[in-house]
Parts: C-alpha cells; sequence; structure tokens
C-alpha cells in the first residue's frame, strides 16, 4: 500500500463522510488558486497545516515525505518564471519582477497541494471510488476505477520483487544490463497483470459474476455540523483575505 | 511533466478541464459499451489501468546520469487505443494526484489533455502511419512512443507559457524559455522512453502473442500462421 493510503486508512477522520473532507480539504484548494497569493494563499497555507497537523491527526514526518513531491515541482516549474526572453538587456536576462511571480506561484501551488493532501490523507480510496457511483459517474468506469485500484498495489509488490530477483542475479551491474532487466520488468507487469486479470475472472465466474463489482463500503453520514463549520471556515479566510489584502500590500 | 497542483490559474485549469472532457467522454461511452457487451472487460482494463500506473512508476535510466519515470503514453495508446487511453488516464492521473501527490486536481484537465489525449493520439497516430508504410514494427513503436513523449512535453510546455507569458516577449517568449528548460531533460527522456518500449514490446511480442493480438496489436496472418516478432510478425 503507497504511504498516502496507508495513513488515509487509519486517520483519525476515517470514518468521516468523503463529502464531509471534500468539502474543507477541496474548498481549501479552491480558495488558494482564487484568492490573492498574498495573504489569502499564505492564510491556507497556515490553516491547512493546522488541520493537518492538529485535528486530523497527520504525523508530520509523512506529511513531509509526500509533500516534497510536489515542492519540487513546484519549484522547478516556478524557475523559468525568473527570467525574461527578448528583453532590453540582452536575448535572456533576469525578469523584472520575476522573484515576486515565482514567489506568489509558490505560495499559492504549496497552499493548494496542502489542502488536497487534506483530504487525500484522511480519505482512503476505497471509501472515495464506490461513492462516485451515487455522485453520478457510471457505475463501469468506477468499476474499472476500482480493479485498476486494487490491481496496483499487486503488481507494485510484483515489481518490487522481480526487482530484487534482477538485482541478485547481476542484472543491474552494466548499463546494458540495466535496460534489458527494465524492459523485462516492463514486460512482466503486462503479463502478471493480464494473468491476474484472467484469474480473477474465472474466480468470479464461479461465484457468478454478472458484470457489477459490490464492494462493502463503510457506513458514513454527511456531518451537517462538520461541513457547515468547514464553510465557515472558507468564508471567514475569504473575508480576511480581502480585509487583509489593502493594508498588507 | 506533470503541471502540480495549484500551479494554473482558475480559468485555465477550467479551460483545460473543457478542453479534455469530450475526449474522456468519447472513450468512456466507447469503454461502457465495451463492458456492457463483455462484462469480463472490467477486469482486463482494470489491468490495464494497473499496468500504466506501474509504469508510470518505473525508474528509467536519463542519458545525463540521472532517473526520471516513463510517461507510458505511448505503450499505452499503442497497446489500448487512445480513447481507452483517455479513459485510463485520467484514472491513472487521478490516483498519482491522490496516492502519489504527483499532479494535482485542479490541474488534472491540463495533464489530461497533455497526457491521456494529446501524447496518447500523437504517438498512435505515428505509429500506425509507419505502419501503414510496412516500417518494421519495433522502429514504428519507438517512433511512437518518442513522438507520444515528446508531445506530452510540448503541449505542457504550450500550458504554461499560456498561463504565465513572458513579461518582455508574450507567449513566444515563454513558450521558449519553458521549452529550453524542460528540452534539456524531455528529449534524452523521450529518447529513454522509446528504447524502453522497444524493449517492453519485444519481450511482449515473444512471450504474450495471445493478448497481443486479443488487443488488436497483432493480428494472425492468412495462413493462421502464429505472430511473431519483426522477423515475420503481421503488426496491425
Amino acid at each position: 500500500m503507497l504511504p498516502i493510503d496507508a495513513a488515509a486508512h487509519s486517520s483519525r477522520w476515517r470514518r468521516r463522510h468523503p463529502a464531509d473532507k471534500a468539502v474543507l480539504g477541496l474548498g481549501l484548494t479552491v480558495l488558494a488558486i482564487s484568492l490573492p497569493p498574498w495573504p489569502g494563499a499564505a492564510l491556507v497555507l497556515v490553516t491547512a497545516l493546522a488541520v493537518l497537523l492538529g485535528p486530523a491527526g497527520v504525523p508530520a514526518r509523512r506529511l513531509w515525505r509526500a509533500y516534497r513531491v510536489p515542492l519540487g515541482f513546484c519549484v522547478t516549474g516556478a524557475l523559468p518564471l525568473l527570467v525574461q526572453v527578448g528583453g532590453p538587456d540582452g536575448f535572456v536576462s533576469w525578469a523584472g519582477n520575476g522573484p515576486l511571480r515565482a514567489g506568489e506561484l509558490l505560495l499559492r501551488t504549496s497552499a493548494a497541494s496542502l489542502g488536497v493532501l487534506l483530504f487525500a490523507f484522511t480519505t482512503p480510496m476505497s471509501d472515495l471510488l464506490p461513492r462516485l457511483v451515487r455522485a453520478g459517474v457510471p457505475a463501469p468506469l468506477v468499476d474499472v476505477a476500482l480493479v485498476t485500484y486494487r490491481m496496483s498495489f499487486l503488481l507494485l509488490d510484483s515489481v518490487r520483487r522481480i526487482r530484487q530477483a534482477q538485482a541478485a542475479r547481476l542484472g543491474h551491474t552494466t548499463r546494458a544490463a540495466a535496460w534489458r532487466s527494465l524492459g523485462g520488468l516492463g514486460a512482466t507487469a503486462f503479463v502478471r497483470a493480464f494473468d491476474r486479470a484472467a484469474r480473477l475472472q474465472n474466480g468470479l465466474a464461479g461465484r457468478g459474476y454478472d458484470g457489477t463489482l459490490r464492494v462493502l463500503v463503510p457506513e458514513a453520514r454527511v456531518s451537517v455540523r462538520f461541513t457547515a463549520a468547514s464553510l465557515a471556515l472558507l468564508a471567514a479566510l475569504a473575508v480576511l483575505t480581502l480585509v487583509l489584502e489593502r493594508p498588507l500590500s | 511533466m506533470h503541471i502540480a497542483e495549484g500551479f494554473l490559474p482558475p480559468v485555465h485549469a477550467v479551460a483545460w478541464g473543457v478542453a479534455s472532457a469530450p475526449f474522456v467522454v468519447h472513450g468512456a461511452r466507447s469503454l461502457i459499451r465495451d463492458v456492457r457487451e463483455h462484462p469480463e472487460s472490467t477486469l482486463l482494463l482494470g489491468a490495464s489501468g494497473a499496468f500504466t500506473f506501474v509504469l508510470s512508476a518505473l525508474k528509467l535510466p536519463s542519458v545525463t546520469g540521472s532517473c526520471s519515470h516513463p510517461t507510458g503514453t505511448g505503450l499505452g495508446a499503442i497497446l489500448f487505443r487512445p480513447p481507452v487511453m483517455a479513459v485510463l488516464g485520467t484514472i491513472t492521473l487521478l490516483f498519482q494526484a491522490l496516492l502519489l501527490a504527483h499532479g494535482g486536481l485542479t490541474t488534472l484537465g491540463a495533464n489530461v489533455f497533455s497526457m491521456a489525449i494529446a501524447g496518447p493520439w500523437a504517438g498512435y497516430g505515428v505509429y500506425r502511419l509507419l505502419r501503414r508504410y510496412d516500417v518494421p514494427l519495433m522502429a514504428a513503436v519507438f517512433c511512437g512512443a518518442f513522438v507520444a513523449d515528446l508531445a506530452t512535453y510540448c503541449v505542457t510546455s504550450v500550458q504554461l507559457a499560456l498561463a504565465f507569458p513572458d513579461p518582455g516577449s508574450g507567449f513566444l517568449g515563454a513558450l521558449g524559455t519553458f521549452g529550453s528548460v524542460f528540452a534539456v531533460t524531455q528529449i534524452p527522456l523521450a529518447v529513454s522512453e522509446g528504447l524502453l518500449t522497444v524493449l517492453v514490446m519485444r519481450m511482449l511480442v515473444q512471450s504474450s502473442t495471445g493478448e497481443l493480438t486479443r488487443l488488436g496489436v497483432l493480428v494472425a496472418s492468412a495462413a493462421g500462421r502464429k505472430p511473431t516478432d519483426t522477423t515475420g510478425a503481421v503488426g496491425r
């Protein structure tokens, strides 16, 4: 199981309805990209961090391990904003407001990422996917996504074992051997995926498979109090940003 | 290659979502039709989605000495066709956003457009074109995967340049800047992905002719001969 999903399964908010957490987490993300980066995204960032480490109970180390990935992408993507092409100072020169634009972008992306991480760290995919049918997503699509989700872990585990076996047989010692091993890894993953699908099909056929995958979904109700509190928090952040925008800019 | 969460302004995020929607809906409708006619397809499609997800998690040695991840769009498009890849790619990108913190939900539309639509269609188009002119299977596979990777990176550069035009030279200047920054890593990676795809396809032709024939990548000859690789294969 992947670290974020494993953390979501043992989350303090695991039993909450995904809609509750979507309103809060994804609401914070929408605010982060809609409000002015300063002070709006900064306020969203602090709030999301406080909720993640406080009420949601996400361990700081796990959060950092997941958060550094999007941060790395954000920094790489913001670098081109520091330069401009074809100005009076030469073909490529430092952009005058480049650091400001890059800083605002970093603020916005880091705040938005935390909002999604709040949702991801508290909502296991197995709780979310079956409920998408009620949200109007066609059942066959959800079934394909469910099989993809469950089979991904098995395949990732297989790939890890194959890589260990290849390493034990000196399959990574030279560049040519590493390429050959990588090709073998990809091909074996394909063969294993289709072999598992065929065996799953046989097993399900023996149990009267009619084309729909029925799975148990933990009972949970949408909490009016939680959702109202989340909406109030989001509204307060928006109002605070509008109030503070002029004095702080 | 993923555009990170919150990177695009809201208008751009919505616009790319709207641009991707017809392709994803078209793919979803054909997938649903297929599943209703053949219920067992659910499991094969799920396996294909899992394979796409795992393929994007493989570490690819780069020419520069570092390593990165293949997009898998070229191989996916050749194996499963672009309409199906639009759906499987969307599912994969959703999982990557929520399980790996790669990409994002507000940038899902833009990422779907570059990685699940533009890349697969461009790669598949080149592959089919070359096969029509009897180019050997593995050469066509290499070109398809190379073009799919490169098209994905070009579209991502366009998306970023549209969102962040250069203060001096506008969209074209920004496209040059983003393109130059990514080209350093992405052109060697596109070559690497092409090579990897050829290696995977060669092994699949040797070990999984049944699956490849069922997927339509290989077709049995009129004489009923078992499909083989480039030495005598009948590739679609």
